[in-house]
């Protein structure tokens, strides 16, 4: 580490260099932290959580029982100890409130006055941050699985909706219109995810094992489907070929450039992909275990050196290698399944949200001070914890 | 205090590097997967189909020798292009992959087809299909055109077994009278998830598994099924102080 401040201090080292170090070694060390909780609100279970993007201040939580909480992750008190209060609630007393379990939230990209909630109940609402209160409210016709804005759009404001229905739905949030329906699909869309590099590219996935990327300034169907074999028709049996899974696809991930997509199936994989040619890199991350009959929500870091990919997987979230493929390790802590998981850039932090009714927040290990008399600390460079003199090893030798 | 080992992120790991350079595996090379490749077919059993069958290994079986799962796939596909290695789609389960010596393959296939009618045909099929083809399917097209097949000439490599009928028009390629090794492999497999399942607390070490006595079901040497499970995730590999152990997983189609 003093290596690295040295070598930007002297301007050896491009400033970026240090920064996605010291990022990548924070995301290495996360673990569940005796002194970072957030408030149990929940009686049901998670289903999805959001950070704003402005602040990285505030985050929204979507629950089973139609519940939507909104909690403050900054750290006003001068303690380390701190549990992230939930500032409003759209409880089940009000009136608004989703009738069914709310399948997804998302802050509006621009800031935080507004946010918008869809659910099984087939509604999505746009609400009012200040007040509570919906200022708008969409009616589909199916369970609404998912939805996305574009984070990066200045130029339109549609709202990507996937429902029960194969036709993706994309809903305008300046004119309230619903009219713009992207066909191609022949099952329910579970995922739908905005590429955080153009506003006009989307990728929708479904239940008919295909991805579909569309660019929806095209009045014709979509740009390409992603397909597990590369064109290679030999491999597959004629009914799977052109899939990107041998099952459903449940989630979707862009990484955060945009030239990567990730997606996850019940077959069991998760594969990733170039965004721009629509070839499977081939990357082979092992048994990504997926039982989820709805969509999964996944995430990647963001401004490490090797990117992460954090898989719910289970009752435990599974850290991998982006480009690699490899298992990292696996954050155990909830103690039923794990349904969401998001990364805060800023902190390196993690919050996943269960079945448990808990968010729990991964939070890195503070690197403990140096005992600068203590030589075998010293050699290992700089990442021993202090050992507490009652803990520490008298009769062992050195020799090992 | 923190016991757990602490995950370090290679650009902070000079000066371990450069401790343990001598006894750390640098990265694979084609020829390390070569070696396990060959390893491998050592634990298969010859005897057992009368010296019919060359030796066939499943490519998730060389996941559990080495790490890097990409890797592996890539190297594999390195051998197949370069006409050393040939796959083979098996069937039972759409990721399972059958990997022969392509040597192996037309030695085994042109000693089963000796005096038979079909051996002319079988024999201009390996010749178009050794050196360069690394597809694992055919459809009718490319079988008339590029390789200049007739219809009855077709009919005879499905006899011989060197293709089998995936679709109205198209074929896998395949192993001549790889039924039975097909049959005893998933029974053996079976026998052997039972054999962990049945462990109690449904966990056993792998020494201890490979020293079992195998029952009647599993025909294979039990390594070969070992490598099998683990490479397949279908068992939990737990580094232990007493070795490896493997535990069952719920949830699984077996």
């Amino acid at each position: 580490m003093l290596s690295f401040l040295y070598a930007r201090q002297s301007g050896v080292d491009d400033p970026v260099r240090l920064r996605r170090a010291e990022s990548t070694r924070r995301v290495l060390s996360l673990e569940l932290n005796h002194n970072r909780d957030v408030d149990r609100i929940h009686g049901n279970g998670i289903n999805t959580l959001d950070i704003e993007v402005i602040d990285g201040r505030y985050m929204l939580s979507g629950g089973s029982d139609g519940v939507i909480v909104i909690y403050d992750l900054e750290n006003n008190s001068k303690k380390p100890q701190y549990t992230c209060k939930a500032i409003c609630t759209v409880g089940r007393s009000s009136r608004h409130v989703h009738k069914f379990s709310v399948e997804t939230v998302q802050w509006y990209p621009h800031d935080t006055g507004m946010f918008v909630s869809s659910s099984f109940d087939k509604t999505m609402k746009v609400w009012d941050t200040e007040t509570l209160k919906p200022a708008e409210e969409f009616q589909f016709d199916g369970n609404v699985y998912c939805h996305h804005m574009s984070p990066v759009a200045r130029k339109h404001s549609l709202v990507a909706v996937g429902t029960k229905d194969p036709k993706v739905q994309l809903c305008d949030l300046k004119s309230g219109s619903r009219i713009h329906i992207l066909q191609g699909h022949r099952g329910e869309i579970l995922s739908v995810r905005w590429s955080p590099r153009y506003d006009h590219i989307l990728a929708t996935a479904s239940t008919d094992s295909r991805v579909r990327i569309w660019d929806v300034r095209r009045a014709s169907g979509s740009l390409f489907t992603l397909d597990q074999h590369n064109g290679d028709k030999s491999k597959a049996s004629s009914e799977a070929v052109n899939t990107a899974h041998n099952g459903r696809v449940n989630g979707l991930c862009f990484t955060a450039d945009g030239l990567h997509l990730l997606t996850t199936g019940t077959d069991d994989r998760m594969r990733l992909w170039n965004s721009a040619t629509g070839e499977n890199t081939l990357v082979n991350y092992g048994k990504v275990v997926n039982e989820s009959r709805k969509g999964l929500k996944f995430t990647v870091s963001r401004g490490c050196s090797p990117e992460f990919v954090f898989v719910p997987c289970g009752s435990a979230v599974a850290v991998y290698g982006l480009h690699s493929g490899e298992l990292i390790t696996m954050l155990r802590g909830h103690y039923n399944n794990v349904d969401c998981c998001e990364f805060h850039p800023d902190y390196q932090e993690l919050y996943s949200g269960g079945k448990d009714c808990n968010i729990l927040a991964w939070v890195p290990v503070l690197r403990q001070p140096d005992i600068e008399d203590d030589e075998t600390n010293s050699k290992r460079g700089g990442t021993q914890a202090a050992i507490n003199p009652a803990f520490e090893d008298a009769w062992s030798s050195d020799e090992d | 205090m923190n016991r757990k080992r602490a995950l370090i992120a290679d650009t902070f790991c000079l000066s371990k590097r450069r401790r343990c350079a001598s006894d750390c595996v640098t990265g694979d090379s084609q020829a390390d997967i070569r070696s396990s490749l060959q390893y491998l077919m050592t634990l298969f059993s010859r005897k057992l189909f009368n010296d019919s069958l060359p030796p066939v290994v499943l490519k998730h079986q060389l996941y559990s020798l080495h790490d890097d799962k990409t890797s592996v796939d890539k190297q594999v596909n390195e051998l197949r292009e370069n006409g050393e290695l040939l796959m083979f789609q098996l069937g039972f389960d759409s990721e399972a992959f059958a990997l022969v010596f392509a040597e192996d393959y037309r030695a085994k296939v042109l000693q089963g087809e000796a005096g038979r009618g079909t051996l002319a045909t079988v024999e201009k099929f390996l010749a178009k299909l050794i050196p360069s083809c690394s597809d694992l399917s055919f459809n009718k097209e490319k079988m008339l055109k590029e390789f200049l097949f007739t219809d009855s000439e077709i009919t005879q490599l499905v006899k011989s077994g060197v293709l089998t009928v995936r679709d109205a028009g198209s074929w896998w390629l395949s192993i001549p009278n790889s039924g039975k090794f097909i049959k005893y492999f998933i029974k053996g497999r079976k026998a052997v998830l039972g054999m962990v399942k049945k462990s109690k607390y449904g966990e056993i070490l792998k020494t201890e598994l490979e020293a079992r006595r195998t029952t009647a079901q599993v025909k294979f040497q039990m390594k070969y099924h070992v490598h099998d499970i683990i490479g397949a995730e279908l068992v939990e590999c737990i580094q232990t102080t007493s070795g490896t152990l493997l535990r069952y997983v719920d949830g699984n189609n077996n």
